[in-house]
């Protein structure tokens, strides 16, 4: 999953001296936008812009493009869905658009610190506070989210690792009841290391 | 000072088609822990980890009554400031997911202003020879610098005792050793589980916890050697 967002890479690029809140702005505007238009020449344009964007974080094409084959196989899957369907410009938008948001939002984790990417979302539900949402426990929330999504991806590689050297690798349940146990236990661990540093109250 | 009264910690165990089963812990506790260095050794599931948490309140006690410089852990917001804890895990223990993020977390509990929080928190992680992987992913990092990531995430919240639970298990020797190391020069009260006996024999006073219960306390070689025999005879 982390190769999907990509971390932060420190550095002093254009994109990293961009204001936070223009570069939400900038991936936003992507992200909605083309799912608002969903014309193929738009979605295109899209995703061409967001790889200059990528390219402007000073990365490289190499790292700054690269996705896992899960991404392939759910754009690729997609767009045979809508093929089936009947309606190949649709089913060409929806699949480019996946490739447009991802790399919109590596633009945005590559070239922002978490802290600041979550100090911006923290100041932007500032305005959800008269409904009774707490903006800093939802940017703590979405930092331990972020946080969290590599060790439950290592959690399978072990797990499914552990079922190949006993020849059940093609025991799903195997592989994931072992998970979820995992991901419960790593959950409460958490929940107590937050307790331990107060942040619980 | 921290003062165990009576202490017993209990669960309940579900039990499929019958009423839950109540199994002790800790029962009997009775303890007035001043000196610096204390070390707790035992086996696997002897209630060293509960002992532990009941310090920090992340444990209630069924009974009796755990005291931290006079404060009831019940009081759990006032005993978390005066009482740092460091889990056996240090993935679980880090929250953010660099250094850097993970130790500002700790400083916005005692620095109001974020254009601070930074700096204190690079100097801080300096301090620990940990400025080069500050911005890392803690994944990237070795276990003895994501321990002492973890460790300084603690210090920060400036607290007046380290509780640690086994903090060096998952260590090779080299790590061990830094992290050790780092733990002795603590001017802090400093409470740890371990199976190191070498280390353990390092404290001022140590406790032996076995079926719930202490079963000895006092000289650390002599309690390493009372552990020894329990274990071997």
């Amino acid at each position: 999953m982390n190769q999907v967002f990509s971390i932060y890479v420190p550095g002093h690029s254009l994109m990293h001296r961009t204001p936070v809140w223009l570069k939400y702005v900038l991936m936003l505007g992507i992200m909605f936008s083309s799912i608002i238009v969903m014309q193929w020449w738009y979605s295109v344009l899209c995703l061409a812009v967001s790889m200059l964007l990528v390219l402007a974080t000073g990365v490289g094409p190499r790292m700054g493009f690269k996705l896992s084959w899960g991404v392939y196989l759910m754009a690729g899957l997609l767009l045979a869905f809508q093929l089936f369907l009947g309606r190949p410009e649709i089913a060409v938008a929806v699949s480019v658009n996946i490739f447009a948001a991802i790399y919109a939002s590596r633009m945005l984790t590559i070239s922002t610190p978490e802290s600041t990417l979550i100090d911006a979302l923290v100041s932007g539900c500032r305005v959800l506070k008269p409904l009774g949402v707490n903006p800093e426990t939802v940017g703590l929330a979405i930092g331990i989210m972020l946080k969290s999504i590599p060790m439950l991806m290592d959690t399978v590689g072990i797990m499914r690792q552990a079922a190949k050297a006993r020849g059940m690798q093609s025991n799903y349940i195997m592989i994931m009841t072992p998970v979820v146990v995992r991901a419960v236990g790593y959950a409460q661990e958490t929940g107590a290391a937050l307790a331990a540093r107060g942040l619980a109250e | 000072m921290i003062s165990f009264r009576d202490v017993s910690v209990q669960v309940e165990v579900p039990v499929a088609g019958e009423p839950p089963k109540v199994k002790t812990l800790l029962s009997g506790v009775n303890l007035d822990l001043a000196e610096r260095r204390v070390s707790i050794i035992g086996p696997n599931g002897s209630g060293k980890s509960t002992l532990l948490r009941l310090m920090n309140g992340l444990v209630e006690p069924a009974s009796g009554q755990v005291l931290v410089e006079g404060v009831d852990t019940k009081k759990t917001k006032k005993v978390r400031k005066l009482v740092g804890f460091v889990f056996p895990d240090s993935l679980s223990q880090l929250l953010l997911s660099t250094p850097l993020d993970d130790v500002q977390l700790s400083l916005k509990a005692v620095i109001k202003d974020k254009n601070e929080r930074r700096p204190k928190a690079m100097e801080l992680l300096e301090s620990r020879g940990l400025g080069h992987v500050a911005e890392q992913s803690i994944y990237d990092l070795s276990g003895g610098e994501r321990q002492l990531a973890a460790l300084t995430s603690i210090l920060a919240l400036e607290p007046k005792v380290v509780v640690a639970d086994e903090p060096t298990t998952a260590l090779d020797l080299k790590n061990r050793y830094i992290v050790n190391k780092v733990f002795d020069e603590l001017e802090q009260q400093v409470i740890y589980a371990t199976h190191d006996m070498e280390w353990a024999e390092r404290a001022d006073y140590t406790l032996v916890v076995s079926g719930g219960r202490i079963v000895a306390s006092g000289n650390p070689a002599d309690c390493v050697a009372f552990y020894k025999d329990l274990v071997f005879r």
